[in-house]
């Protein structure tokens, strides 16, 4: 691991610096041993039974005992209310949130914001902001709005304050990487900030911005199932109920989950193509 | 009409660009500056619109002092001036249509502009730039489809669409292949016949300079040290800029 000294045919010589990559392996690897050990101290309660995976597997997606497939797949059609309320809450809070997200993303940027006393402190909020855990901004949005009669509106705003944080932290590096040059150009012209970021910085950021909201909506969808750990009505509250009785039903609902990603996924690398 | 009195720019690195600059640029001429790369003239250039603040002296335009304007009156003078740049910095994104219309930016309020709402005056202007400048049927590319010549002659269109009396130019055709570049300096000359507009543009190809400008700006680490008529440039004046005697094939722009 030293710095190799490379002669040419000419005799001359070249010193090629060390790469940096080797640190960041060796870091790895460091910390993986140091984990490694740690796991093996306090591993004695657990009992690993590989023999039970296709039991499981067998008693999510295989019909109830007594039942039969179409039984089975009978149940899917009736998860629809929940599933109704799941993309409601993951499509309003995404939609919400990628929305707050933008100006947010823009005071963040070291490019657009050149004062260190803005961009760092909004970074830093964000930073902050993204510390809470999804399940956590639920509690806190329960206790704000409440959930009475099964209403969604918790979960929009949990889900909502959850989008903010991940958009807005995604937005601004992407902003960071744009082309400035026609930002130079556009306010040459006599343009204020504002417009040289609607002309500049909005047409190098939307496509893949539209690619993070779908991402992220995919993301809340699956995520929206552990909310429902916490009172949320979700999909995931399906698979709450049921987790200790019918595994068939949980496994529907997680068939139907599964389905909803690959169609958003889909939609997903279509508006990508599309906007390009 | 352009006047630089005294005019130094020392950035905060500490490197003086421009130590005393004395000019003065009148209506309707061709300017071309030259001198080495690191010499000022991209300061000297982008003095003139502030798009770098100069650090002491007074910079006229039309008798308006620009060193101490600011907000709205700072908008209304840099929509006066066009700008090219060597990299054509286009929006690539963004059709070329839209690219001509963000030079009319400027001249509307923030609000219906953000939403991309422009009078039909200002759509029919953005067309005619196209169309003056011969690449109306590109108009609804994307930018990035378009070559080097094709999007410096956007950008020269996205510049007459600002009305100005004024276009400054950066090292415009040092990107460009030598056939492309005798055809935008050509463009160039016709802007400044035919519409009357003062041009100044940064160039290295010495001999592109003395053939299109009808008044050549040497300068030398921040401070002009030939100013005159392009008939008047001689080797000694060349060496006087550049510090040495420059060989055959690095006056010629090949």
């Amino acid at each position: 691991m030293t710095m190799a000294r490379l002669t040419l045919t000419n005799g001359k010589s070249v010193v090629k610096p060390f790469n940096r990559i080797w640190i960041v392996l060796a870091v790895v690897i460091v910390l993986g041993l140091i984990f490694g050990y740690i796991i093996k101290l306090d591993s004695e309660g657990i009992s690993f039974k590989p023999d039970q995976l296709p039991i499981i597997l067998k008693k999510l997606f295989s019909p109830h005992r007594g039942e039969t497939w179409a039984d089975y797949f009978a149940y899917i059609p009736k998860l629809q209310n929940v599933l109704i309320m799941t993309l409601e809450m993951c499509y309003g809070g995404t939609v919400i949130g990628s929305a707050l997200a933008i100006p947010t993303a823009l005071l963040s940027s070291r490019n657009i914001v050149k004062t260190k006393w803005i961009y760092g402190p909004a970074r830093f909020l964000l930073n902050l902001f993204r510390t809470i855990p999804v399940t956590v901004l639920a509690v806190i949005s329960i206790g704000l709005v409440g959930i009475a009669g099964g209403s969604t509106l918790a979960g929009t705003i949990a889900i909502t304050l959850f989008t903010y944080g991940v958009m807005a932290k995604m937005l601004y590096e992407l902003i960071e990487t744009i082309d400035m040059n026609c930002y130079e150009a556009i306010e040459s012209t006599g343009a204020s900030h504002l417009q040289a970021i609607r002309f500049a910085v909005l047409p190098q950021i939307y496509a893949s911005f539209a690619g993070y909201v779908i991402y992220v909506f995919e993301m809340n969808v699956r995520s929206s199932a552990i909310l429902s750990y916490v009172g949320i009505v979700s999909i995931g509250t399906i698979m709450r109920i049921y987790e200790m009785t019918d595994y068939d039903k949980v496994g529907g609902a997680v068939i139907l989950l599964f389905g909803v990603c690959v169609v958003i996924q889909l939609c997903s690398d279509l508006a990508r193509r599309k906007l390009q | 009409m352009i006047r630089f009195v005294d005019v130094q720019k020392t950035y905060s690195n500490g490197v003086q660009a421009l130590k005393g600059v004395n000019l003065q640029i009148n209506d309707g001429e061709f300017v071309a500056i030259i001198g080495l790369s690191g010499a000022g003239k991209s300061t000297l250039l982008r003095s003139i619109n502030k798009m770098i603040p100069i650090t002491s002296g007074q910079l006229y335009i039309d008798d308006i002092e620009i060193s101490s304007i600011r907000g709205k009156a700072l908008r209304y003078l840099r929509r006066s001036i066009g700008m090219i740049f060597q990299s054509f910095n286009l929006v690539k994104r963004m059709s070329v249509y839209n690219n001509v219309l963000t030079g009319r930016v400027g001249y509307h309020s923030t609000f219906p502009t953000l939403f991309g709402l422009f009078p039909r005056e200002d759509k029919i202007l953005a067309l005619d730039s196209l169309d003056a400048l011969g690449i109306l049927d590109k108009a609804f590319t994307r930018a990035d489809q378009l070559s080097g010549g094709q999007q410096q002659r956007v950008a020269l269109a996205r510049a007459l669409t600002q009305k100005p009396k004024l276009i400054l130019a950066d090292e415009p055709v040092a990107s460009l292949d030598p056939i492309t570049t005798v055809q935008v300096m050509d463009d160039f000359a016709r802007i400044n016949k035919d519409f009357g507009i003062t041009i100044v543009a940064n160039m290295h190809h010495v001999d592109l300079a003395l053939k299109y400008a009808t008044r050549i700006i040497g300068i030398r680490d921040g401070i002009v040290v030939f100013d005159g008529l392009s008939s008047e440039v001689n080797e000694q004046i060349l060496v006087e800029v550049y510090g040495r005697t420059l060989k055959h094939n690095e006056v010629l722009g090949e």
